[in-house]
């Protein structure tokens, strides 16, 4: 083992005894949980279940938050493929621009969105652009860094190809290159919205217009009834996205893609569930072995050319069932972004306005003191933002082991047990885990536990796919040895298919922990406990520079953790 | 320097870290001459072709392609001089979600200023001349398919139909049919030379058979080590004396069994179709 192994599993054992003891701390048992659960139908009866908004003003809000967490995405979109080709190794137009990228990608990835809403919130009239652009800057991070991923797995030839027939380096990047990636881009981009979708409604407790703004409200006034409808609202919206983004994802793209991001891996293991669904065909598998047969008999050289009247027919593209699909998702898209920002009634004028308020409100900002507040409160409450996202995250690793390994058809005892497993992620990663905290917190009051409790299980639906996806992907060589030598099932499982999949979990474990600790850094604002209470106090009591210091020690421990989960993913690839 | 070249290679080295890839390299090929490189894998075939298209820039020496030095070429001259050179891989090296018409379309690029990405970004008139270039290679019938749906000597022909949309004054090929089974090969051979002999075009192709160099090519260049130790016609040259061409410069009788043995198998080596 080398010195740089030998520190990183001492790391490891060191992360996960915190983490142990996180867990014992935050005092989540079993017992408790069915108090809380006594809670609830307390709770219940003394609200007297779940009310709407009138259905008009629902639409109105739905339409709303779905066009900011759109609109949001797409402006993040495009603006990611230029920052993603000055990362990417392979197109950047040099060190310095790379460098640039990078910096960009890692540095909007740690502002969290609510951080920068609440500036944004400052500057721009109410209304729906700082949402729009909060979601949209923070989400350039992720994009790109998924984006420039794939693009340094392309292919190289076609593009070497279109250098030798003198196309440009920006040529060579939009047909050479972007065709390549748009299946991943798209991918991520989807995936993102989701994301985005879900965390839309923090930023309504900041002041981004929309069903999270109502839902804010209603708690803040003590309507728990119509709070709790909203919810509601929300967990059905995100579990309609999810669902309408992977049909997309697979539908549209046909191929599965090959890349190793996340969002591929994801696209790809619904693809493999699809295709294992329709007897092991893949669309576009079915569609290359037709267009093989037959037609590789090219006419004898020295052909009679076609007259000038049928190449003149062949200009117009005849309408296949592909072209009408293709043409149909391009029309579809085009139209929910239109749609989605014109239902922002966007107030253009501020983006040309709002320089003038930058250096005013800039000032407000620096420098970064801790105002009322002594350091100790606000070293302790980020400690426990990282307690928080520690438990939870080893929480959700244990479970999701079990549920994983068992949504896994090399270890699951039958299909059926497997099907049913994965049906149980699926809905657990519908559900929002930040709805999910403030259902939790209004049911059993404010603090960590409630906090913890949601991105645990928030965690279990993400980690328990990834688990079982990556438990499916190893070699079936070793587990077909084991069981050769007359192992049981159980022996083939601990002695052949978890050696194997040890790494990924390791890898997929730290990316949890990675999203805890900025998930758990908001979960605050909404009572979850945490620096997150502090940062939304300072906001809404205009001490600017309180925000500023507690957004200095968010970035410092998201890229902390990241920079340790990095490390980890190399150590142990 | 004669009028007539349109290539000129001379003193070209060539190094990568330790390896030569080229050593001390001369070439010099008429307008509408048909060139086989001969030799075997690692032998720097691939290297001086990518120097004739300015993929590559030399360690020393000097590679004069249409009256330009090319390796003194930056920017947009380079990308003129590129569009008037048509270059085919050996693997085929198309984009594979694109329709082969687009495909062949991104030929044009050079003639073009800035980014394309779909068909209704190229122009009606470079839409039709594609559609007569995909004609040509037989495959007008495939123009909206995906390019990864074709065969590999479909997609070689694809490829083919590119690099005539640069309407080229030289053809580069780099063992456009190694990845290609016998029948597509011959196809696709055939192809080459028809359009060549036809519009007038230079041809340097390298391939590593024998049999197929002789049979194809007008003349023969053969590269041992990244130099070149044999340039002759074709005509009536049998496989024995391109052997014994071989052997006058190399001295042991060891090293001219080797080369035997070399020419032997590259001659029976069909590698699979990718
Ligand atoms: N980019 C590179 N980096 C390092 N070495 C290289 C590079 N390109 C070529 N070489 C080396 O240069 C020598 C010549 O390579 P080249 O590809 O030109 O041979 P070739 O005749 O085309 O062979 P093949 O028939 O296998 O394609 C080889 O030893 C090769 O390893
Ligand atoms: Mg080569």
């Amino acid at each position: 083992m080398s010195p740089e192994r030998i520190a990183a599993s001492l790391t490891l054992v060191l992360i996960v005894g915190v983490a142990a003891y996180a867990v014992a701390e935050s005092g989540i048992s079993i017992p408790a949980l069915f108090e809380s659960w006594g809670n609830a139908e307390r709770f219940f009866e003394r609200v007297g279940g779940i009310e709407f908004p009138p259905a008009a003003e629902l639409a109105q809000l739905t339409a709303l938050t779905l066009g900011i967490v759109i609109s949001g995405t797409v402006f993040a979109a495009v603006l990611s493929v230029p920052i993603a080709y000055l990362a990417a190794s392979n197109t950047t137009p040099g060190r310095g621009w790379q460098a640039f990228g990078r910096f960009v990608t890692v540095l909007t990835r740690a502002i969290p969105d609510v951080v920068l809403a609440m500036v944004f919130v400052l500057m721009f009239t109410i209304g729906a652009l700082p949402g729009i652009l909060a979601i949209g800057i923070h989400s350039i991070g992720m994009i790109s860094k998924l984006f420039a991923d794939a693009i340094e797995q392309v292919d190289e030839g076609p593009r070497l190809a279109i250098r030798a027939a003198g196309g440009s380096k920006l040529q060579e990047f939009t047909s050479g290159i972007l065709p390549q990636v748009l299946p991943s881009w798209v991918a991520t981009v989807l995936h993102r919205n989701d994301i985005n979708l879900r965390g839309s409604v923090v930023l309504g407790y900041v002041g981004i217009v929309g069903l999270g703004m109502e839902m804010s409200f209603a708690f803040k006034s003590l309507n728990y009834s119509e709070g709790l409808g909203i919810a509601v609202v929300m967990f059905v919206l995100c579990v309609l996205m999810e669902i309408v983004s992977s049909v997309i994802r697979t539908a549209m793209l046909g191929v599965a893609p090959s890349g190793r991001g996340l969002g591929d891996r994801m696209v790809r293991g619904v693809a493999n569930a699809r295709a294992r669904r329709s007897g092991g065909r893949g669309v576009s598998a079915g569609e290359r072995i037709e267009t093989r047969a037959g037609l590789d008999t090219p006419r004898p050289s020295g052909n009679e050319p076609h007259a000038a009247s049928d190449l003149h027919a062949a200009l117009r593209r005849p309408w296949t069932s592909t072209h009408i699909r293709d043409t149909a998702w391009g029309w579809t898209a085009l139209a929910v972004v239109v749609a989605s920002v014109a239902v922002c009634d966007i107030a253009w004028g501020d983006l040309v306005t709002f320089w003038a308020k930058v250096p005013e409100i800039a000032m407000k900002f620096w420098p970064p003191n801790f105002g009322s507040y002594d350091a100790e409160t606000m070293l302790s409450a980020m400690g426990e933002t990282i307690m928080i996202a520690l438990a939870a995250t080893l929480l959700a690793v244990i479970v999701s082991i079990v549920v994983g390994s068992l949504a896994a058809r090399n270890v699951a005892p039958n299909g059926t047990v497997r099907g049913g497993f994965r049906l149980l992620l699926l809905v657990v990663r519908g559900i929002p885990e930040l709805i999910l905290a403030i259902v939790l917190i209004v049911i059993t009051g404010l603090g960590a536990q409630a906090g913890t409790l949601a991105l645990a299980f928030g965690g279990i639906g993400l980690l328990g796919k990834l688990i079982a996806d990556s438990l499916e992907e190893v070699s079936a060589g070793p587990e077909r040895a084991v069981r050769a030598t007359g192992a049981t099932r159980a022996q083939v499982y601990a002695s052949a298919t978890v050696p194997q999949g040890t790494r990924a979990l390791i890898g997929h474990s730290f990316y949890l922990l990675d999203t805890n600790i900025r998930a758990a850094t908001i979960l605050g604002i909404v009572g979850g406990g945490g620096i997150g209470y502090y940062l939304l106090n300072a906001g809404q009591g205009s001490n600017y520079q309180v925000v500023t210091s507690i957004v200095f020690m968010i970035l410092v421990t998201v890229l902390i953790v990241e920079g340790i989960a990095v490390w980890m993913r190399r150590v142990f690839r | 320097m004669s009028e007539t070249s349109v290539i000129e290679v001379e003193g070209l080295t060539k190094r990568f870290g330790d390896t030569v890839a080229l050593g001390d390299a001369a070439l010099r090929v008429d307008r509408g001459e048909i060139v086989v490189l001969l030799g075997r894998s690692g032998s720097g075939k691939s290297t001086l072709l990518r120097h004739l298209d300015g993929l590559e820039t030399p360690t020393s020496g000097s590679v004069r392609v249409l009256g330009e030095e090319v390796p003194s070429l930056t920017g947009r001259r380079l990308r003129a001089l590129r569009g008037r050179i048509g270059f085919v891989f050996q693997q085929f090296e198309l984009v594979p979600s694109l329709t082969v018409l687009e495909n062949v379309l991104t030929g044009s690029l050079a003639e073009l200023r800035g980014p394309r990405l779909g068909l209704w970004s190229y122009p009606k008139r470079l839409k039709l001349a594609a559609l007569g270039h995909l004609d040509r290679v037989g495959l007008l019938d495939q123009a909206y398919q995906r390019a990864d749906t074709l065969s590999g000597g479909q997609q070689q022909r694809v490829a083919i139909a590119r690099a005539l949309m640069q309407e080229p004054e030289i053809l580069l090929a780099d063992e456009p049919v190694a990845s290609l089974d016998p029948e597509s090969s011959a196809q696709v051979m055939a192809l080459i030379r028809e359009i060549a002999l036809d519009a007038g075009l230079t041809v340097v192709c390298s391939l590593h058979q024998v049999d197929l160099a002789l049979s194809w090519g007008d003349r023969i260049v053969g590269l041992r080590h990244g130099a070149v130790v044999l340039d002759t016609q074709a005509s009536g040259l049998s496989k024995a004396e391109v052997m014994e061409i071989y052997g006058k410069v190399v001295t042991s009788t060891t090293e001219l069994s080797a080369i035997e043995d070399e020419l032997t198998d590259a001659a029976s080596v069909v590698e699979p179709v990718r």
